[in-house]
């Protein structure tokens, strides 16, 4: 496809070809002052938000990085230890079970939420309409529930007497919610953290599968294609960037898991510890010890775990690369 | 030729009440527990343990359940309201005029820095809030802006994801070939942006808008630092400071003297939901509003 073509005005192309046989002085200033103004467009428009990026995400990254080297005490007063912090959060004993926690957690959730997203999506997508826009707005709305009230809901949902997933729960063999709580935490947990995010990146994979061009996906269904085919081989594959980044954002968030062992601490005292995840030590650090330095620095070692996935994933999906000539 | 209609039509039948039946069933799985907690508001402290889960009280008990929950200092409740569309209203607009141009520009232009930014932008992405909270909070003590509304909205503006939804949206769906065919028309690169990708990015549009508009919404830890005055917390911070003081989280908690128990929680998640559910109604009409291959053949 030429750029004729596309643009549907045949004049244009042959006109700039015959004049660039022969030159005019004043047509060539305006293609350089044209070509420095597209190499300059992006500066401009990446500008404003680099301008935020550095004031609120880099700059008190870096300081928190700062503050991670430097330990805090009553008597000695700060004092640089750039060991220290790392050292003291690293061999923590209760490290050790977070982590094998947050593991249970991640492999339980993340793989049983990706399947799930881009199922749920790609059969919404075979049928676009209103009773597609219903249901994702019904697997949205269980994530749009926060804070106190969430602590609420999963209490009442865990517990068989008042929930409505009661025949399920006697179905388990559990009797009250500190049962079913103590002996299925990552299990709940799981399925709690599907219920919150799955919906948000079906909403994400759908509209991606939605903005997909329309003729290609015809063309496929002309071509005698099922929609199970269709789905797999031509509308997957366009929008595996999606997956990609769907990966990388969730195994961060998974590995970072906070708010549902929180909550559902809140809801059944005595049966989840202030410490199960990685991210609730760090902020128990931080509320209940005070301690910054440490804080960040166990902050900081969980970003690294999720860079490392993340940069491993962008490597091998050439997620950075520029595509040129999509269609 | 009949026959083979026939078989295929049947075929077709039978895949689409499989398809109905398993988005019924996630259904399920995600909409019982907000049927509960909307039912949960209709009920009285009583009911909501004796009777069915999926039951109804009364539509009278929410009147009772919101004119409860407005005993709280003196009725607190509905000022949070407006300070947490006044904070996310604000990050949302700033949020999406930085994210758009910045996520287009990093996926159609190489320019030196390029990939230094979409790997900073990553790390801001995934980062712990932990690690970033009580940097911005002396940050924001340094600038005497603490305990001001700027101190939440700048913060909640900067919002990594939004450049990465735009970033992935338009390598994956906006031709190059489109682009250049407008330059080549003579279209300067400002026009570009305005009058072709502007247009044809509503569907990611919406959704910047809508996910930054929850993520400012739902905001707790952010403003929970940076906020002191209880006259300016957001819905969240101030919900979290109500249920906590009475009896409705925590049975050995607090004032029991106030009417706020299990049935004012769920209505107050309630009216904590409500306006994700109008931002997700109003983004909704952008998801199917572009057809970039119709714009391709002009």
């Amino acid at each position: 496809m030429t750029e004729t073509e596309i643009a549907g005005r045949p004049p244009a192309g042959t006109d700039g070809r015959a004049r660039r046989r022969a030159p005019e002085t004043g047509r060539e200033a305006r293609v350089l002052a044209r070509r420095r103004r597209r190499r300059l467009a992006p500066y401009v428009f990446v500008a404003p938000y680099a301008l935020f990026l550095v004031g609120f995400g880099i700059a008190p990254a870096v300081y928190g990085f700062y503050t991670s080297l430097f330990t805090d005490d009553t008597d000695a007063g700060t004092t640089f230890a750039p060991l220290t912090n790392w050292g003291e959060v690293l061999t923590d004993y209760r490290l050790a079970d977070s982590a094998r926690n947050v593991a249970t957690y991640v492999a339980l959730w993340l793989p049983s939420m990706l399947v799930l997203i881009f199922a749920i999506a790609l059969v919404l997508h075979a049928r676009p309409g209103r009773f597609a826009a219903a249901m994702r707005l019904v697997y949205y709305v269980p994530g749009a529930i926060t804070g106190s009230a969430a602590a609420l809901l999963w209490l009442f949902m865990v517990s068989p007497q008042v929930s409505p997933f009661s025949p399920l729960l006697d179905l388990l063999g559990v009797e009250n919610a500190t049962e079913a709580v103590s002996g299925n935490t990552p299990l709940i947990l799981a399925l709690m953290g599907i219920a919150i995010h799955a919906g948000g990146w079906i909403l994400i994979v759908y509209a991606a599968l939605a903005a997909l061009p329309r003729d290609v996906l015809e063309a496929a269904v002309i071509d005698g294609a099922s929609s199970w085919q269709v789905a797999m081989r031509v509308k997957f594959p366009m929008v595996s960037r999606y997956a990609a980044l769907i990966l990388i954002a969730t195994f961060a968030a998974g590995t970072q898991v906070f708010v549902e062992p929180t909550v559902l601490a809140t809801g059944v005292p005595g049966q989840i510890s202030s410490t199960w995840s990685i991210n609730q030590l760090a902020y128990y650090y931080a509320t209940q010890q005070g301690d910054f330095g440490k804080a960040a620095a166990l902050s900081l070692a969980l970003l690294l775990v999720g860079l490392v996935v993340a940069l491993f994933v962008i490597y091998r999906t050439k997620f950075y690369r520029i595509d040129r000539g999509l269609s | 030729m009949a026959v083979q209609t026939t078989t295929h039509g049947a075929g077709r039948v039978a895949g689409g009440s499989l398809r109905v039946g398993f988005l019924m069933v996630c259904a399920v799985f995600f909409g019982l527990p907000v049927v509960w907690l909307i039912l949960a508001a209709t009920k009285t402290q009583a009911s909501i343990f004796s009777d069915h889960p999926l039951s109804m009280g009364s539509l009278g008990n929410i009147a009772q359940g919101w004119s409860n929950l407005l005993t709280f200092n003196d009725g607190e409740l509905v000022g949070w309201i407006w300070n947490s569309l006044y904070y996310a209203g604000s990050s949302v607009v700033i949020a999406t005029v930085l994210s758009v141009p910045a996520g287009y520009a990093l996926a159609k232009y190489d320019f030196a820095g390029r990939k230094a930014l979409l790997v900073l932008t990553l790390i801001g992405m995934i980062i712990p809030t932990a690690a970033l909270v009580l940097p911005l909070y002396l940050q924001m003590n340094a600038l005497g802006l603490l305990g001001t509304p700027a101190s939440v909205i700048l913060p909640l503006a900067f919002y990594p994801f939004a450049v990465y939804l735009c970033y992935v949206y338009c390598t994956t769906s906006l031709p190059d070939s489109l682009l250049e065919a407008a330059r080549v028309d003579g279209a300067s690169e400002a026009a570009l942006f305005f009058r072709i990708v502007l247009p044809l990015s509503k569907p990611i549009i919406g959704m910047i808008f809508f996910f930054s508009f929850v993520h400012a919404w739902t905001s707790f830890f952010l403003p929970f630092v940076m906020l002191s005055d209880d006259r300016t917390f957001n819905l969240q911070v101030g919900l979290m400071m109500l249920l906590q003081s009475t009896d409705a989280i925590n049975a050995e908690g607090g004032f029991a003297a106030l009417p706020i128990h299990q049935p004012e929680a769920a209505l107050a998640a309630l009216v904590a939901v409500a306006p994700v559910l109008v931002a997700f109604l109003f983004a909704q009409r952008y998801l199917t509003a572009s057809d970039v291959s119709g714009a391709e053949k002009g």
